[in-house]
């Protein structure tokens, strides 16, 4: 499943850049990076909740829930409502690739 | 993912561009888009992915970093929120074939961000600040403690205070901001540099922030403190009015009977409409006094005077957060075409609208982003983004994506926040927030105010760690 999403989300990427596409950077690498501040580089840590190394379907499903949610005084919930779900399942696509450990740097 | 599923994933990605037509292109590529690489096939599109590297790096050390087949030279000016981040993730993502080096006159960064909680004792400077040595050990970022004076565009080189030439591919300014302090444009009575030093703007942590402190904490009962807001875009949205609740906060408990007079040049609250409003009419009712729509005609630092549209207001401390504009390295280059403030850029990829090369990002930027260290770290990455994309012959992601939020105190125990994502409008060529995710907390509550620690130490760890 993983690697299906995956191929799925290059196929776009393909499509999206032009001539120099030998050195496209991996879908969702920038877009992920929303998530550092609070969850550490690559999703990794230090700080809230590690994101880096679950499953696709693990981090897409929360996030999806999060979006639907009233935010009330939650402000992940209130965040995840600035992506579409292309956006959001580029991210957990992305953060499922990384290591759970922040690979020394923390 | 197993090396056979990336085996697999790169020859399926391989016959996607031959069935897009650009297989024959990618071939005649490699000197251009990878640097010059030997391998102009399998290898160097594998690790331009940056999959085998993200998943294999087991060390903290320079040798960490993978090797992209790109090769290019960055300089970057700045060393705060964005520019740490920008040098941080080209080296990141760029590889070591991208030389980094960074340009800061100072030893260390001093966070603004919580800075207003060393004004009520709650922090100390020296726990806001943040040295260079890991980004230089972990990701080989080449380190200069000095001070660009000249820039060639053309040539594409820096001059130093020092006489010394650093020469780039692309050049990177993240100076932050400079007050306006001259005559004629900023507040009337400051000029001096002894009026600045009477009358504070400490928007710029480090000694100023101290000398606030001091001046506070010096106030009798039943002092009147003053503080000026200037008209937006200014750094940090809602920080003026966080600080105003702050001061509020620690008069009530320490010099009661004291008063917080915010004199706003806006026509309301910028930032947080809903917790500021509850604040100022609830929480520190009777403390402080919110006036919108006021215009500073002069300060008097001889009598401590504020003369306003609305009347003569003496305080005993007089805070005045001047206006101020980008950073001096960006307005001498002339390239703060907006209004001689800010720099207008290309909002993929940060490129200044006025010189080839060099990309503008942070607080000198002008867009319809906050200007403030959470975003800031953002732009750093869509930057570094763009500058390794160039590096490889791509143009920049056409759909940037930033977010800013930040936790904000009410009281000395606590906090609100605010958040909203930014997405690029094609239409408008700009970045425009995401209007469903343009939203602040319900209530201030405990549980902000000790999620803002979990924030700031993470926001300060991706950045300068």
């Amino acid at each position: 499943m993983r690697v299906l999403l995956t191929a799925a989300a290059l196929g776009l990427s393909l499509m999206a850049t032009s001539a120099g596409a030998q050195t496209a950077p991996p879908p969702g690498r920038l877009l992920a990076s929303n998530c550092y501040q609070c969850h550490g580089t690559n999703g990794a840590g230090p700080g809230f909740d590690s994101i880096a190394g679950k499953s696709v379907d693990e981090i897409y499903k929360e996030l999806r829930e999060m979006r639907s949610e009233n935010p009330g005084n939650d402000i992940m919930k209130a965040h995840a409502r600035g992506y579409t779900d292309e956006q959001l399942r580029q991210i957990s696509t992305y953060l499922s690739q990384q290591r759970s450990t922040s690979s020394g740097r923390d | 993912m197993s090396e056979k599923s990336q085996d697999k994933l790169l020859r399926m990605r391989r016959r996607l561009l031959q069935a897009a037509g650009w297989g024959s292109i990618g071939a005649l590529l490699p000197t251009i888009g990878c640097g010059g690489g030997s391998d102009p096939a399998g290898d160097s599109t594998s690790s331009a992915l940056g999959w085998s590297s993200s998943r294999t790096t087991t060390t903290t050390t320079t040798n960490a970093l993978p090797n992209t087949g790109l090769s290019g030279r960055v300089v970057v000016v700045g060393g705060g929120m964005a520019g740490a981040a920008v040098a941080k993730y080209l080296r990141l993502w760029g590889g070591s074939g991208v030389s980094v080096t960074l340009v800061e006159r100072s030893a260390s960064y001093t966070s603004n961000i919580m800075s207003n909680l060393v004004l009520t004792g709650q922090r100390t400077l020296s726990s806001l600040q943040y040295k260079y040595d890991n980004l230089a050990s972990r990701y080989g970022i080449a380190r200069v403690q000095g001070e660009v004076v000249a820039i060639d565009p053309v040539g594409r080189k820096v001059t130093l205070a020092s006489g010394a030439t650093l020469a780039y591919d692309r050049l990177v300014l993240a100076p932050g901001v400079e007050f306006i302090y001259e005559q004629g444009v900023g507040i009337a009575g400051l000029e001096s540099a002894a009026a600045q030093a009477r009358v504070l703007h400490a928007w710029q942590a480090g000694s100023q922030t101290t000398a606030l402190r001091n001046q506070i904490t010096a106030m009798p009962k039943g002092g009147v403190f003053v503080l000026t807001i200037p008209a937006k875009p200014y750094r940090c949205p809602p920080g003026p009015y966080e600080r105003a609740c702050l001061v509020a906060d620690w008069l009530k408990k320490n010099r009661p009977g004291s008063k917080v007079i915010i004199l706003d040049a806006n026509p309301g609250i910028t930032a947080e409409v809903h917790s500021f409003t509850d604040a100022f009419m609830n929480v520190h009712a009777g403390v402080i006094d919110y006036q919108p729509n006021v215009v500073i005609h002069g300060i008097d630092t001889s009598t401590m005077t504020v003369d306003t549209s609305i009347g003569k207001i003496s305080a005993k401390v007089i805070n005045a957060i001047a206006p101020h504009r980008a950073g001096r390295v960006v307005t001498a280059a002339g390239l703060a075409d907006q209004g001689g403030r800010w720099a207008s850029v290309n909002q993929l990829s940060y490129e200044s609208k006025l010189a080839a090369g060099v990309h503008i990002i942070g607080d000198s930027a002008g867009t319809a982003q906050p200007k403030a260290g959470h975003i800031g770290n953002q732009l750093g990455k869509v930057c570094a983004d763009a500058i390794v994309r160039a590096f490889g012959g791509l143009p920049p992601d056409p759909a940037p994506v930033t977010n800013s939020a930040c936790y904000s105190p009410i009281t000395m125990e606590t906090a609100s926040w605010l958040t909203a994502v930014f997405a690029y409008d094609p239409s408008t060529q700009a970045m425009a927030a995401v209007a469903d995710s343009f939203r602040e907390a319900a209530a201030r509550d405990g549980g902000n105010f000790s999620n803002m620690s979990k924030w700031f130490n993470a926001l300060m760890s991706e950045t300068f760690s």
